[in-house]
């Protein structure tokens, strides 16, 4: 008979945490948990380096996986049953009305810090070599999770709902050639329907989650393979160097080695002599000073900023409810009609030309955005060397804030200009 | 393996794997195109002549489409489709024209652009009298905004 205590061995094989070699194992036995390495810089989790923006992310689309699919218990992708499903969620399921909120606010939340992650990436130059292809696999996961909003935004078959999609869709049946057949084949048929409602809940739960969850394990991955979190790496002191040796007679092109000191903690071994220069960041001796065991440093770190990100979510879904309209109604285009907030800019411009605004201007920002890294060939991360880097991206920045601030607060019935303290009665 | 032979086998290797992957993603466009759609039908009958008011247009909802009556011309069916993003258009009285809702297109009585980013003008459909008397909208026809039926 075995022992419960080998029951609990056969699971847990590490050693115990107390020591050192049970807290690397902890990480590099665990399949959840290898993506760390076994040591951490303690200087990458500064909470300014980064502000935790990419983990908050991953969080805020872990709580949307499971409250997405808490909800689809009691959803139906069926017009107008899909309605009834919300309302039923909102006034008969326990703990219905709290799931959706939360499930609406961390979708909110995820948009705008997706977009702040790819600020502070911007500004800290963390694009750079050898992250560059790192960076179009983000601007792939930021358009995976507009997508993801977008598609969520039909499935409560509401009037905000209907139009919002309604307005969206025909935007992208604007582009030149294949819009319209794109248009088609999204919606399955030639108006939003029953069809565009399944269509999009099958993007939505299952099409679009898979192929974002692939893209992060990707991002993860490059980020541990080019040296960790990102840091200011402009600000350290620059290493000292160290006596040189020679290898090899006298050939021109003979490498030099540096000595460095050999720590007291590590057993050495020759394992193996190879060429040329890593593509990643590594650790420099007087670094490994400053490294320590990611149990439990970066775990508990990590751990608060999951806990802070749930607690917030929390908070909001307990006093601001989710809005659900009257139900959809193809007949009775409410007025204004207003895309998702985060289309608002792209609205605003379609309200000026719909093939410039709504298709080639987009384009290009995103064909802009996934050049980035190959088009800026400056080396310096320093922000003084990148001035005008950092202000063509500012514009970029403020250009959409605006346009999103214009199109939420100070568009009106019949798109007119209306500030937002002005109430317009009697518009329908 | 002779160097002819691996190049022959390869080649014609290749070209298999390009149809295939051809093949399967012009069946996965193909089977995501519905063969059937399940929308209402383009050509529909509204009611008697009778049952359409002379003056402001009568709106239909379903079929979003607006019925003009005039004593002297006859009938005329607009669509309430806007032709920017696909919002319904109201028809206002007091200034005779259509407003979209969406991005503040203005059409005039005829349906053409005065105003805003609709690219087009409105669209006209087609209107004949059916066989029992009925009026017939089809709108796979799209007739010049000076069409009109007269009963």
């Amino acid at each position: 008979m075995t022992s419960l205590r080998d029951v609990w061995r056969s699971i847990v094989r590490r050693d115990p945490l107390s020591t050192d070699k049970g807290k690397s194992e902890l990480v590099f036995l665990n399949l959840w948990l290898h993506i760390h390495p076994a040591k951490v810089k303690r200087e990458n989790f500064k909470l300014k380096h980064t502000f935790y923006l990419g983990f908050i992310t991953f969080y805020l689309f872990l709580i949307l996986v499971t409250t997405g699919v808490a909800l689809m218990f009691y959803y139906r992708p069926d017009a107008p049953q899909s309605y009834q499903d919300m309302k039923d969620l909102q006034f008969v399921v326990y703990l219905g009305s709290f799931l959706r909120n939360m499930h609406r606010w961390s979708a909110h939340g995820m948009v705008i810090c997706v977009f702040l992650h790819m600020c502070r990436v911007f500004y800290t130059g963390s694009y750079k070599p050898p992250r560059q292809f790192n960076w179009v696999i983000g601007v792939f996961l930021f358009l995976l999770t507009l997508g993801l909003s977008f598609t969520g935004y039909l499935l409560p078959w509401d009037q905000l709902a209907f139009w919002a999609i309604t307005v969206g869709s025909n935007i992208g049946g604007y582009a030149p050639v294949v819009g319209a057949r794109l248009k088609e084949l999204l919606l399955g048929g030639h108006a939003v329907g029953e069809s565009a409602l399944l269509r999009f809940y099958v993007l939505h739960v299952a099409v679009l989650p898979s192929i974002v969850i692939l893209l992060t394990m990707v991002h993860f991955w490059r980020v541990r393979k080019d040296g960790g979190l990102s840091r200011p790496v402009w600000k350290l002191k620059p290493a000292a160097a160290g006596p040189l040796v020679r290898i090899g007679a006298s050939a021109p092109a003979e490498v030099a080695l540096r000595v460095m000191p050999a720590s007291q903690d590590k057993t050495y071994g020759l394992m193996e002599v190879v060429t040329g220069k890593p593509i990643f960041e590594t650790v420099t001796a007087e670094e490994e000073e400053d490294t320590v065991f990611s149990y439990p440093y970066a775990f508990f770190r990590e751990a608060i900023a999951l806990m802070a990100t749930v607690t917030s979510v929390m908070a909001v879904s307990l006093f601001w409810q989710a809005p659900l309209e009257e139900l959809a109604n193809p007949a009775k285009t409410p007025n204004p009609a207003k895309a998702p907030w985060y289309f608002l800019g792209l609205q605003e411009l379609v309200s000026h030309s719909a093939l410039l605004g709504g298709v080639v201007v987009p384009a290009l920002a995103v064909i802009g955005l996934l050049a980035i890294p190959y088009l800026d060939t400056n080396p310096s991360r320093r922000p003084a060397d990148r001035k005008w880097a950092i202000r063509a991206f500012t514009l970029f920045v403020v250009v959409n804030v605006v346009l999103i601030i214009i199109g939420t607060l100070f568009r009106g019935p019949g798109w007119a200009l209306v500030p937002p303290w002005v109430h317009v009665t009697g518009a329908e | 393996m002779k160097r002819r032979s691996f190049t022959s086998w390869g080649t014609a290797g290749l070209v298999a794997l390009c149809s295939a992957v051809g093949v399967s993603l012009g069946a996965v466009v193909r089977f995501l195109t519905p063969s059937v759609f399940y929308e209402p039908p383009q050509s529909f009958k509204i009611g008697n002549p009778a049952d359409f008011s002379f003056g402001p247009p009568t709106f239909l909802a379903e079929e979003k489409i607006f019925v003009f009556r005039d004593r002297e011309k006859g009938f005329a069916v607009a669509s309430a489709v806007c032709t920017h993003l696909g919002c319904t258009v109201g028809y206002f009285q007091d200034d005779q024209r259509f407003h979209c809702p969406c991005h503040g297109s203005v059409f005039a009585a005829d349906g053409a652009v005065e105003h805003g980013p609709a690219p087009r003008p409105l669209v006209w459909f087609e209107v004949t009298a059916a066989r029992d008397g009925q009026l017939k909208v089809d709108k796979d026809h799209v007739v010049p905004a000076t069409y009109r039926l007269m009963v």
